[in-house]
C-alpha cells in the first residue's frame, strides 16, 4: 500500500514537472510532447515481449530452414554439405525422389488436412455450446464448469494412454459399452482398424480440446454487455435468433482468435498421434513424419525440409484463415 | 405470472439436466482412470470391465516406493508459475501497446508472433537443444520456465489484446487527464477492468505449462523433470501394466484439478466482474 501510494506521488510530481515545463512552451507542444513520451512507452513494454520471440522464431526457423537444403545427419551435425533442394525434389536415374516425390508425405498432407478442418469444427460448434450451457445460471454449475474443463488439463500424455486403454478391443471399456447398447455387433480395434482409426483420433481430439474452446467463449461471453439482452428479452425476439444477430457477431473476435490458435495446433498435432497409433501409415500426420526422418531415421536434412514444408503450409493456412476472417476481426474492434 | 414462472423453472431444470449430462460424458473417462487405478493389475484385465471390485492402494504405494512424486510435483508448480508471472509481465505490457496504440504495424506483429507456433517442436528441437547445451539450461527449472514462457507467450498477448480491444478507450484517457502514467493505467485501471480475462488467461497459462511434455522430457533428465516426465517414466517400458500407469496419472494429474477447482469459483467471480460495457 505504502509502497504504491508513493510511486503514485513520485510519478504525479513528475509528470506535474514535465507539464509545469512544457505549459511555458505552449498547450498544443504539450499535448503533443506528452503523448510522443507515450508511445515511446508504449514501444518499450513492446520490446520484451519481440526480443524473447525473436529469440525462439526467429533463429531456430532460420537454422531449420537452412539445414533442410543440406545431408546432415545426426551423427554428423557438425560435418555437412550444401546440396540444394535435393531433399524437396530430385530426378536421378529416371525416377523422382525427395520429400514431393514420397506419397507417403502427401498421405501425411492429407491426413492432418483431414483431421484439423473435421475437429476444428467439431470442436468450435461444441465448445459454443457448451460455453452457453455453462453461461446460463443452474444448480450446481461450479461443480459442472470444473468437470467440463477437466480433458483439457490433463496432460496429452495421460489421456492419449487413457483412451488407449479404453479403447482396447479386448479390455475396453469402450467396446463393452458399446456392446451393451447393441451399437456394435462385435468388438472393433479402434486404433488399429484403417476404417475406424483417424475418426478415433479425432473424436480424442474433439474431447480433449472442446474445452479450450468453451473456456475462451464463455470468457468472452462474460464480458459481454448485458443491455443488449435485456432490451432483446423486452422485445420479444427468439434466443435463437438473438444468438445469431447479438451473441455471435459479439464473441467473434474471441471465436477467431481461439480458431486460430486451435489451427495451428491442430496443424502441427503430434503425441495424441503418436502414441494412440506410433508410427502407423494409416494415420501418419505431418508431424509424426517429420519426427521419424528426424529421430528414427536420424536424417536432420530431410527432417528439416519436412518441417519447413509444413512451417509453410502452416503459414499459408493461417495467412489465408486470418485474411478470410479479417473483416470481421476489424469491424468488431469499434463495438 | 405463475406460468411464466413455471416455464423459467422448467428451463432451468432442462438447462442443468443437458449440462450434467454433458459433463458425466466428458468426465467419464478421467473416472475410468481414477477408478483403475484402485485396481488390481489383474481386475484392471477383467473381462468385460468391472465397476464394482475390491478397492486396493497397491499401486500408489509402488509408485511412492520407486519414486518421487513430491520432488516431481514441486518441479511443476515451481515451473508452471514460475512461467506464467514471467508471461504476464511480457504479455500485459505489449498487449497494452498493442491495443491502445495500435500503428500499421500491430497486425502483422500479431501474425508474425503466430509464426512461433507454426514449426513442428521436433523440428527445431536440435537447434534449441544445442543451445541449451551451450548455455548450461538442460535439465534446469530455468530452461523450462524459458522455453514455456516463449511458447505460451503468443496465445497469451493474442488473448491479452483481444480483452484490452474491449474495453472502451474514454477510461484510459480519463486517467490519462488526471495524470496517469501508462504503467498505472496498467496497474490501477485495466488490470481491475479486465481482471476476468486476465484471470482466465493465466488459468490458461498455468494449465498449458502443467500439461507440457515435449519440451520436459527432451531438455530434462532428473533434477528438472516435472510430473510428465514421470508419467513417461512409467508409460514406456511397462505399458501393460495399466493400473501402475493410472495411479501415476491420477497422481500428475491430481494437483492441477484441485487448483483449477480451487480457482474456478475465483475464475466465475473474477469473470463475472469483469464485464465492463
Amino acid at each position: 500500500m505504502d509502497i504504491t501510494s508513493t510511486t503514485t506521488q513520485g510519478a504525479t510530481s513528475a509528470a506535474t514537472k514535465r507539464s509545469l515545463r512544457s505549459a511555458r512552451k505552449g498547450g498544443r507542444a504539450q499535448l503533443s510532447g506528452l503523448s510522443r513520451q507515450r508511445i515511446r512507452t508504449a514501444w518499450l513494454f513492446l520490446l520484451p515481449m519481440i526480443a524473447g520471440l525473436g529469440f525462439v522464431a526467429g533463429w531456430p526457423l532460420l537454422r531449420t530452414i537452412y539445414l533442410g537444403f543440406t545431408d546432415a545427419t545426426l551423427s554428423s551435425i557438425d560435418s555437412y554439405a550444401f546440396v540444394g533442394f535435393e531433399n524437396y525434389l530430385v530426378y536421378d536415374n529416371g525416377e523422382w525422389y525427395g520429400l514431393l516425390a514420397d506419397g507417403l508425405w502427401w498421405q501425411a498432407v492429407w491426413n492432418t488436412l483431414y483431421l484439423t478442418v473435421l475437429s476444428v469444427s467439431i470442436e468450435t460448434v461444441l465448445g459454443v455450446l457448451i460455453a452457453l450451457i455453462l453461461h446460463a445460471k443452474f444448480p450446481g454449475r461450479g461443480l459442472v464448469r470444473a468437470a467440463i474443463l477437466i480433458p483439457w488439463a490433463i496432460p496429452t500424455v495421460v489421456s492419449a494412454k487413457m483412451w488407449g486403454w479404453m479403447l482396447h478391443d479386448q479390455f475396453g471399456i469402450i467396446n463393452d459399452l458399446f456392446l451393451k447398447l447393441h451399437l456394435i455387433s462385435e468388438p472393433i480395434a479402434w486404433t488399429v482398424n484403417p476404417d475406424t482409426v483417424l475418426g478415433t483420433i479425432i473424436a480424442v481430439d474433439v474431447w480433449k480440446t472442446t474445452p479450450f474452446m468453451a473456456l475462451l467463449t464463455l470468457a468472452a461471453l462474460q464480458m459481454l454487455p448485458k443491455d443488449c439482452y435485456e432490451a432483446a428479452r423486452v422485445d420479444g425476439i427468439h434466443p435463437v435468433k438473438v444468438f445469431f444477430k447479438v451473441t455471435l457477431p459479439l464473441i467473434k473476435p474471441a471465436l477467431v482468435v481461439a480458431v486460430v490458435f486451435r489451427m495451428l495446433d491442430a496443424l502441427r498435432i503430434f503425441d495424441l498421434v503418436y502414441i494412440l497409433t506410433s508410427n502407423s501409415e494409416d494415420t501418419i500426420v505431418m508431424s509424426v513424419y517429420a519426427r521419424q526422418a528426424l529421430i528414427d531415421f536420424q536424417q536432420i536434412g530431410y527432417g528439416s525440409a519436412a518441417s519447413t514444408l509444413l512451417f509453410l503450409l502452416v503459414f499459408g493456412l493461417t495467412l489465408a484463415y486470418i485474411f478470410a476472417t479479417r473483416l470481421k476481426l476489424d469491424g468488431s474492434g469499434d463495438h | 405470472m405463475l406460468t411464466l414462472k413455471q416455464s423459467r423453472r422448467l428451463q432451468t431444470v432442462l438447462i442443468a439436466t443437458l449440462a450434467w449430462l454433458v459433463a458425466l460424458a466428458i468426465f467419464f473417462p478421467i473416472f475410468w482412470m481414477i477408478l483403475t487405478s484402485f485396481k488390481t493389475e489383474i481386475d484392471a484385465f477383467a473381462t468385460p470391465p468391472q465397476l464394482f471390485f475390491t478397492p486396493t492402494l497397491e499401486n500408489y504405494v509402488h509408485i511412492d516406493e520407486r519414486s518421487d512424486y513430491f520432488h516431481f510435483a514441486w518441479n511443476s508448480v515451481v515451473i508452471s508459475f514460475g512461467s506464467t508471472l514471467a508471461g504476464m509481465l511480457l504479455a500485459v505490457p505489449a498487449a497494452y501497446s498493442m491495443a491502445f496504440f495500435e500503428t500499421k504495424r500491430t497486425k502483422s506483429t500479431l501474425l508474425w508472433m503466430l509464426s512461433t507456433k507454426m514449426l513442428p517442436p521436433v523440428g527445431v528441437l536440435v537447434p534449441i537443444y544445442l543451445l541449451f547445451k551451450d548455455a548450461g539450461l538442460l535439465d534446469t527449472k530455468t530452461g523450462l520456465v524459458i522455453i514455456y514462457t516463449l511458447i505460451n507467450l503468443p496465445i497469451m498477448v493474442w488473448m491479452v489484446y483481444t480483452y484490452f480491444k474491449e474495453i472502451p478507450k474514454d477510461i484510459l484517457e480519463a486517467a490519462r487527464l488526471d495524470g496517469a502514467t501508462p504503467a498505472q493505467e496498467i496497474y490501477r485501471v485495466l488490470l481491475p477492468i479486465g481482471k476476468g480475462g486476465l484471470a482466465s488467461t493465466v488459468l490458461l497459462s498455468l494449465i498449458l505449462c502443467w500439461n507440457e511434455a515435449f519440451w520436459s522430457l527432451n531438455l530434462t533428465a532428473s533434477s528438472a523433470a516435472p510430473l510428465t516426465a514421470m508419467v513417461a517414466s512409467y508409460s514406456s517400458p511397462e505399458g501393460l501394466f495399466w493400473a501402475k500407469l493410472s495411479a501415476v496419472s491420477t497422481l500428475a494429474c491430481a494437483p492441477i484439478l484441485i487448483f483449477g477447482w480451487l480457482s474456478q469459483k475465483q475464475l466465475v467471480r473474477g469473470l463475472s466482474f469483469g464485464a465492463v460495457k
